[in-house]
């Protein structure tokens, strides 16, 4: 917890807590896209997993874009919506992203630090010098439930 | 964030495991949190790692046989080689298990 709070001092004193263990398999963009089998980052191409279709550039458009072939659009409110899921795209000074994560049903965000564990956290813990700020929020519908039977 | 200026020259006295090791861990110290690949394969640790050459390649492969790593990415450059088809390319595990493969072509087991 200490190595984390130190690199993110928003988490200290808060109700964030560890949901797994550290893994190399999978990133923050693969994990805000529900994907646990793949490192997702527009770099170079032997090493990572792009959308296709989505250029292989380290903005914050490529990664908009990336996140609309899985049918996300901007938005402006991290507030938890009915019927929507959000990702926030954290962008560093230049507007560089640098991470994403992804909404929780109970408001609360989901992120995979890096080779590190993921953590639930509130949206604002991983402000800092490390990730930057929030650049985007991105939303899409929830796929709708099937009608109650009468 | 700034980076830790990389350690001492290797000594006489220290093995290639050992020199190894504390630049790995060096290099997972300052990269673990961060998710961008050009960072993480460009952080001036890995790059030390990768100017050891073929010596730190038994112990990659090594520590491939008991997780995937990304360790992956660093290979290629040490080696020359690429035994990781197009279609699994960004898949972890399937490159792990594809390194460890071309392991045994080359007699590293």
């Amino acid at each position: 917890m200490e190595r984390l709070e130190a690199l993110f001092p928003r988490l200290r004193g808060t109700a964030y807590r560890i949901t797994s263990s550290a893994s190399d398999v999978y990133n923050c963009i693969a994990w805000a896209a529900g994907d646990t089998e793949h490192w997702w980052w527009p770099g170079d191409p032997a090493r990572t997993y792009w959308p296709l279709g989505a250029p292989r550039l380290e903005t914050l458009a490529a990664f908009r874009d990336a996140f609309a072939i899985l049918g996300y659009v901007v938005c402006e409110q991290a507030d938890l919506e009915q019927g929507f899921e959000k990702i926030a795209l954290f962008a560093d000074s230049d507007g560089t992203p640098t991470h994403a994560a992804r909404q929780l049903g109970d408001g609360t965000w989901t992120s995979k630090l890096g080779m590190s564990e993921d953590i639930q956290h509130a949206l604002e813990n991983l402000v800092g010098t490390v990730y930057g700020s929030i650049a985007q929020i991105l939303k899409r519908a929830l796929p709708s439930s099937p009608p109650e039977p009468r | 964030m700034a980076t830790t200026p990389i350690g001492a020259p290797q000594t006489s006295t220290e093995t290639s495991e050992e020199r190894f090791r504390s630049l790995e861990a060096l290099w997972r110290a300052e990269t673990a949190h961060l998710s961008s690949s050009s960072k993480i394969i460009g952080h001036p640790t890995l790059r030390e790692i990768i100017r050891m050459g073929k010596a730190v390649v038994p112990f990659m492969l090594r520590d491939l046989e008991q997780q995937p790593r990304l360790w992956v990415w660093a290979l290629p450059e040490i080696t020359g080689d690429d035994p990781v088809p197009v279609s699994d390319r960004g898949d972890i595990v399937k490159m792990t298990n594809a390194w460890l493969c071309w392991a045994k072509e080359h007699g590293y087991r």
